[in-house]
């Protein structure tokens, strides 16, 4: 699913590595926590997963495809199979929960008769079937995030990207977007999550890698966050 | 996918319109407005310029004819003026002719010189030309030919006139000049501030892994319908303004406006 040889990353020529020679891989259906304090090079990896950055040194692959090499106007196609989640959940606030599900779904092409069905669908699973007609800056932060992953699932990806998801919520509303992940990725799809938050991914007792300065420093299955410090 | 994605281009089109109204109001209201203001210095400009030519047009050369010229000489010298190709036209006005109109304007006080002998006027050619600055060359030229006696163009005030007109140009086309480029400024300044004003939206799409052409036709026919609404009733301002102000100059027996029907 995504393949890491020695990623670096530059901003600039002479600049520092925001990342340094990271190898690894990540299965179909795993569940992986990137964590590291701010500055360690999470959202970097992130953005590179994403394409939103191509590497500067190394070989990334994601879906098996080289995204160094991958062509500008083949990105809508790869970011359609990835579903991403953020710590401003970025969401058009004047519209409503439904209208922004649907508005992702909206700009690929997909028909309407899938859109009136996929929609309903992807805020039921985070729970949010009743706010479908709420506008979207009258939901609370942890709601807004529901439509956000509903968001981010509606188009069926095969990948999840999140950025610091709970980053902006508070204790128990972390605990249910975070549970709402792991559904998510139980039903198949692979969920890869940046943070920094030790409760949460000591909790989950998934995949950790762990970032520091822009080097991998640790990978350990059912890992904690306390472990390497 | 191609029609449902069709649809939702147009259906996003003019839904895009509704949700950003005032900022498409203010968009057209900008459009129309510059391009009103450079309508109406065109119109102004162009009436200008008609003017002018019509002013230009009234210089012509007077070439008096030597009385001692014989027929021959007088036939070749008109010969001469038609195959010049700087003149337009050349007529040929008789001392009887000249003697007539200064009669006509000065009537009474001609008593005396009633007879053909009498008459001390010289019968010449009223040459047209077809470049109007080029009269001071041409009859320098004339002066040269044989049987001329005198050529007259209104030496001194013809430059005078022209020097004024080329002025007026000049300015006329700066402003022109000036007024396209703001228009233009302002135009792109509009479309600018409404593609900022939904960078987040622009930013969503891009991340859900819309094409950039998808993402772009909606705002190419919002920039679309906007500008043909801006371009539309300045337009049909114009037009009823400039009929109707001609309409009043003709009325007001000032004729020099350029005609709109």
């Amino acid at each position: 699913m995504i393949e890491a040889k020695n990623v670096s990353m530059k901003y600039s020529k002479k600049g520092q590595f925001a990342l340094n020679q990271l190898s690894f891989y990540i299965d179909r259906g795993e569940f992986v926590f990137f964590v590291g304090s701010s500055g360690a090079g999470k959202s970097t990896l992130l953005k590179l997963l994403i394409r939103e950055l191509i590497p500067s040194g190394g070989t990334l692959k994601v879906f098996n495809r080289d995204l160094g090499r991958l062509p500008k106007r083949r990105l809508p196609y790869l970011r359609r199979n990835i579903g991403m989640v953020f710590q401003d959940f970025r969401l058009i606030e004047d519209r409503t929960a439904y209208d922004n599900v649907a508005f992702a779904m909206m700009v690929i092409g997909a028909r309407q008769r899938e859109i009136r069905k996929r929609v309903p669908y992807a805020l039921g699973l985070v729970g949010l079937e009743e706010k479908a007609r709420a506008r979207v800056c009258d939901l609370s932060g942890g709601e807004q995030q529901r439509v956000g992953l509903a968001r981010a699932i509606a188009n069926r990806p095969a990948l999840i990207v999140a950025d610091e998801p709970t980053g902006n919520l508070d204790p128990g509303t972390t605990l249910d977007i975070m549970n709402l992940l792991r559904s998510i990725n139980l039903r198949g799809t692979t969920v890869v999550v940046a943070t920094h938050n030790r409760d949460i991914v000591d909790r989950f007792n998934k995949r950790v890698i762990h970032l520091d300065g822009g080097t991998l420093v640790g990978d350990e299955q059912k890992g904690f966050y306390t472990h390497v410090h | 996918m191609f029609i449902s994605g069709f649809g939702y281009i147009i259906g996003e089109t003019f839904k895009g319109l509704y949700r950003n109204r005032w900022m498409c109001l203010t968009s057209t209201g900008v459009v129309a407005v510059s391009l009103l203001m450079l309508g109406l210095f065109m119109l102004v400009n162009m009436n200008v310029a008609h003017i002018t030519d019509l002013v230009k047009e009234q210089v012509e050369i007077v070439i008096y004819i030597d009385d001692q010229a014989s027929r021959d000489t007088v036939d070749a010298l008109k010969q001469k003026l038609q195959d010049n190709p700087g003149v337009l036209e050349a007529r040929y006005i008789s001392s009887e002719e000249h003697m007539n109109r200064l009669r006509q304007q000065l009537g009474r006080a001609l008593e005396g010189y009633d007879t053909e002998l009498d008459n001390p006027l010289l019968a010449s050619y009223e040459v047209k030309v077809v470049v109007p600055e080029s009269v001071a060359e041409l009859a320098a030229e004339f002066q040269t030919y044989p049987g001329v006696d005198e050529v007259f163009y209104g030496q001194g005030y013809v430059e005078k006139l022209f020097s004024v007109t080329r002025v007026l140009q000049l300015i006329g086309l700066a402003l022109m000049a000036g007024l396209s480029v703001t228009a233009v400024f302002l135009v792109a300044h509009t479309i600018r501030l409404t593609v900022m004003m939904r960078k987040k939206e622009i930013a969503i799409m891009k991340y859900v892994g819309a094409t950039n052409w998808f993402i772009r036709w909606p705002f190419l026919l919002e920039g679309f319908l906007m500008g043909l609404l801006g371009s539309i009733m300045p337009l049909v301002a114009l037009y009823y303004l400039y009929c109707y102000s001609i309409d009043w100059v003709s009325a007001n027996n000032l004729v020099f406006l350029a005609c709109c029907r």
